[in-house]
């Protein structure tokens, strides 16, 4: 209904605000004192003589559905309750109750349930009820005769079922939000006017004042001439934005002579500054009609040097006759430390990891390229792999306590690859990228052979390590050729 | 002409100096050629008609371990008799036998044979043998002799009683057979021509050495001739991952375009990355299903408090951006949580609350984080593409040009704008690309102009226009993939194979 609204407007056909009747409705829904503690605000409105199909009532569905967890904040801020009249009694109350005080057969079933039930037991009671359980009294809404029309925000009461056949609406709206609440009544309301339906205010009578709604006064906004043409780049006049934002089935008029006032249909929750109607003026005008321009400003580019660093050293390996590969910097700690025989350090860890497989961040790249070699084992040897890219450390002198290093790793894999061969490589790496001196140490490490394996020092700073994989490493990715690698942190280079 | 190499021209020589007619295996001896080397040789003479080979069958006996002995020792049944006569021509069977030597378990043999060449009788009764005669050579005795001295004898050059006596002794196991095809090079009129034209040979080698160069002997030497059409192993050169050969190419665009490269932490507080940006923090864009969180360390710091301040009336009441905010109370410590970054936006936003001074053009080509299952069409981890301008009455229609200039240095050059809604910017625009060899409009990237609220905390005074989109999409596109999981699964076929990006 919405997109029919828009496209009348768009056409042409129909432009400025839609004009909907609202009647003043006797209908008197009481909010007792009892509900502030739990959930403090309702709004109500009464819909007739609807004769409603059934991609319509689909589509409330899921309007209903949108509400909930756009402005809603699933169900949080406001969640609403459709319900057929016909069959219950006004006036309403919406009050609260202890969880067994009574029982009413929630929607979807015959067999009726305490509210304490309800959230025990019934799919949407268990999804829902860290809204509630944690009060003394749960919601409820009753007709005068205490018959449950819903268990706000949970679920509705199978006696209001909406099908069909149903001709006459009662709509609820419950919230912690009272802005939240009127919102989604006056979306729901002006999409069911929409679809034919005749509205009709309901009186609310809190302990301490009383409100009619829904209410579908529209919202008024000055725009001015200059901030649309600015943002836009266009040189329109007043009066094509009027046009324009009529097409976008907003009211406008002059005001002044260059400001417009704006009125915003209650249904266009998503227009909270003016700089919300600069883009209905554009979409009324025509995205399409905006030609595309260059800004004038002469500017001078400039990388960055962290990825002037790793082109240069990814340049030196593909001069050794290495080929890159790109891994994620999502690991998990049995290929990270347990398969390099390493015992665990401390890496970033996720909260929310999505699979077993990613649920740490990588400290350094290595573990990954044996991983690339193990699932290349029916290619061609020699395999000679070179990653340089991101490793993540914990830091507590980073505002996001994590630090993100540039690293360079390598692995070399044939029959005859050994220390040497590897060692030559990550000098002639070191020596190509401008390093004048760095030594190599002998030093103990699990995932490398004894007396194979050294450590690179540039002032007295360790930068990396270089050696031969250790067999069990070997034997726990499944590999058969001899193994050399070497890894190091360019941003210390 | 008939050109020969080396070795064929020896192979040649050497047949006739073998009487135009020999076996391969005396070639070799003659010629000091390896078979492989008299094999080729051989295709290519008989190729040019210079000689025939010709293929025989060959029937091989030798010895086998219990003949060696017999050959030695003679036949049991002979060293029998032998005794027999010597002990007088009669003689229980018993002490025939321990007289000979004779192993016990050849004694029924050696008593068979004796009986079926009707050399002695043999009396049941008193286990008795009684020489017959004082037998002569026999033929199969005399063909183990042949045997001993020639070790081999192919029997297709005997008569044909040799060939029954063969087949007696195999069946004695005392031979064994083996069949072989005999080939045999033979010169012909057009080879024995050629050779008595007269055939040099000039030294010839396959690999040209630093001291023919040297001493200038390759004067004398003849490199051998390859076959340069036979296919040679392959041979796989160092190269840049096919996604960072892309990776690269956006950068270089962005460099060419006068952009300046930005780069920021992987790990990010909610602040930046939401909060920042104008994301409410109850919105369900910040849950857990679209983010990942970080456990450990769990939160970060924030920046200044002017800034924080800033941020949180502007999320609660607009502040003095002339918005009506989002009507919440803003929560500090919701800001402080960590995450991985959803965009590279957290890192711009962050920049620009730094560098003021317009004009700034920044970008990043750089990873970034979704809390998605590994599909074929979803990673983790991918990679954005984002591209900021700030100056002075920048438009909707110089991020317009800006991005149609970027997008179509890639190729992609039929772009459409279309209106679509984005937290953090406003106006908005969805960038479409039509794709040929899909026959479709996909989307490009997302697109816009920072909302106030964006700009106001930040002491921003000038339009930012803004747009980020996926990197694997063009990716997938030029690499003609349709699983994305191929750009991060490092087959190494695959990447030795996918040849450098135009």
């Amino acid at each position: 209904m919405g997109v029919a609204r828009a496209l009348k407007g768009l056409r042409g056909w129909e432009l400025g605000l839609q004009k909907y009747d609202l009647q003043k409705g006797k209908t008197v829904l009481k909010v007792d004192s009892a509900v502030s503690a739990v959930r403090p605000f309702m709004l109500g409105a009464i819909v007739r003589n609807l004769k409603l199909n059934e991609e319509e009532v689909a589509e409330l569905m899921e309007i209903q559905e949108d509400l909930h967890w756009g402005i809603g904040r699933d169900r949080v801020k406001a969640s609403i309750g459709v319900h057929n009249l016909d069959g219950i009694n006004p006036p309403f109350t919406f009050t609260a109750i202890k969880p067994n005080a009574m029982k009413f057969a929630p929607l979807g079933t015959t067999k009726e349930m305490s509210l304490w039930e309800i959230l025990k037991n019934h799919e949407k009671g268990v999804q829902y009820k860290h809204l509630i359980d944690w009060a003394s009294e749960y919601p409820l809404l009753v007709d005068r005769d205490g018959k449950v029309l819903s268990m706000p925000p949970i679920i509705n009461g199978e006696l209001t079922r909406v099908d069909e056949n149903t001709e006459n609406l009662f709509l609820d709206v419950t919230g912690t939000d009272y802005e939240a609440v009127n919102k989604s009544l006056n979306v729901l309301s002006t999409a069911l006017a929409d679809m034919g339906g005749r509205v009709e205010t309901v009186k609310v009578e809190y302990p301490n004042r009383t409100v009619h709604s829904p209410n579908f006064t529209p919202q008024k906004m000055n725009l001015q001439t200059r901030f649309v043409n600015d943002l836009l780049g266009l040189k329109l006049s007043q009066a094509n934005i009027i046009e324009s934002l009529k097409k976008c089935r907003l009211g406008a008029k002059k005001n002044g002579k260059e400001a417009i006032e704006v009125a915003i249909p209650v249904y266009r929750i998503d227009i909270f500054h003016e700089v919300d109607l600069v883009e209905e003026v554009a979409i009324g005008h025509g995205y399409y009609k905006l030609k595309p321009t260059l800004p004038s400003s002469v500017t001078i580019g400039k990388q960055h040097p962290a990825y002037i660093m790793a082109n240069r050293a990814r340049q030196i390996m593909i001069g050794l006759g290495f080929v890159e590969v790109l891994n994620f910097t999502l690991t998990n700690e049995h290929l990270h430390y347990k398969k390099m025989r390493r015992k665990a350090q401390k890496p970033v860890k996720l909260a929310n990891p999505v699979s077993s497989e990613y649920t740490i961040m990588r400290e350094d790249l290595l573990p990954y390229l044996m991983k690339n070699l193990a699932e290349n084992k029916h290619e061609s040897f020699p395999q000679k792999l070179f990653e340089v890219s991101d490793v993540v450390n914990q830091n507590s002198k980073m505002e996001s306590r994590c630090e993100r290093l540039m690293h360079l790793a390598a692995v070399s894999s044939h029959s005859s690859a050994n220390f040497t061969e590897i060692r030559s490589a990550v000098e002639a790496l070191l020596s190509n990228m401008g390093v004048r001196h760095w030594d190599v140490r002998a030093v103990k490490h699990p995932s490398f052979t004894e007396g194979r394996i050294a450590a690179l020092n540039v002032k007295k700073k360790q930068i990396g390590i270089v050696g031969e994989v250790h067999p069990e490493v070997l034997n726990n990715f499944e590999l058969e050729n001899p193994t050399a690698a070497f890894e190091v942190n360019l941003e210390i280079l | 002409m008939v050109e020969l190499r080396q070795n064929e021209q020896k192979v040649l020589l050497t047949l006739n100096k073998l009487g135009g007619k020999a076996s391969i295996d005396r070639i070799m001896k003659l010629s000091g050629l390896a078979h492989a080397s008299v094999m080729r040789a051989t295709l290519k003479l008989s190729k040019e008609k210079l000689a025939q080979l010709l293929e025989q069958k060959q029937t091989v006996v030798t010895l086998s371990s219990e003949g060696k002995t017999y050959a030695r020792d003679g036949l049991p049944e002979r060293r029998l008799i032998k005794s027999l006569i010597k002990l007088g021509g009669k003689a229980e069977i018993n002490r025939i036998v321990k007289e000979t030597g004779l192993d016990s378990q050849f004694a029924p043999i050696a008593l068979g044979w004796v009986r079926r060449k009707n050399w002695a009788t043999i009396k049941e009764k008193k286990q008795q043998m009684i020489a017959l005669r004082d037998p002569e050579k026999g033929e199969d005795e005399r063909f183990l002799g042949i045997l001993k001295a020639k070790k081999a004898v192919i029997i297709e050059e005997h008569s044909e009683e040799k060939q029954i006596v063969a087949d007696v002794l195999r069946r004695r196991k005392l031979v064994e057979v083996e069949e072989r095809i005999l080939r045999t090079l033979k010169l012909t009129a057009k080879g024995k021509a050629l050779v008595n034209k007269g055939v040099t040979i000039v030294d010839e080698v396959s690999q040209l050495t630093p001291e023919l160069i040297i001493t200038g002997k390759w004067r004398e030497t003849k490199l051998r001739k390859f076959n340069v059409t036979a296919p040679g192993p392959a041979f796989y050169p160092g190269k840049a991952h096919p996604l960072q050969q892309i990776i690269e190419r956006a950068r270089e665009i962005f460099l060419e375009m006068g952009f300046t490269e930005i780069r920021g932490p992987l790990v990010e507080t909610a602040f930046w990355n939401f909060d920042a940006l104008f994301q409410p923090q109850d919105h369900p864009a910040r849950e857990m299903q679209d983010t990942f969180y970080v456990s450990d360390p769990k939160t970060g710091k924030l920046p200044s408090e002017e800034i924080v301040d800033a941020v949180a009336k502007t999320h609660e009441n607009g502040w003095i951006t002339g918005s009506r905010g989002w009507g919440y109370k803003w929560n500090r410590k919701e800001a402080r949580r960590l995450v991985l970054r959803t965009h590279t936006t957290a890192e711009t936003i962050k920049y620009l609350s730094k560098h003021r001074n317009p004009p700034i053009k920044v970008f990043s080509v750089d990873r970034v984080y979704r809390n998605e299952q590994l599909t074929y069409k979803n990673t983790a981890e991918f990679h954005q593409i984002e591209g900021i301008v700030v100056d002075k009455g920048v438009t909707l229609r110089d991020l317009m040009g800006t991005l149609k200039t970027f997008y179509s240095r890639f190729g992609l050059k039929k772009v459409q704008f279309w209106p679509c809604y984005f937290p953090y910017t406003e106006p908005s625009a969805q960038a479409m690309v039509f794709v040929p060899q899909l026959k479709s409009w996909i989307e490009l990237c997302g697109m816009g102009m920072f909302r106030p609220e964006v700009l106001a905390p930040m002491r921003i005074e000038h339009p930012v226009l803004a747009w980020g989109g996926g990197l694997e999409r063009i990716a997938m596109l030029e690499l003609g993939l349709e699983d994305i999981r191929v750009l991060f699964s490092n087959n190494l076929g695959w990447i030795r194979g996918v040849p450098l990006r135009r």
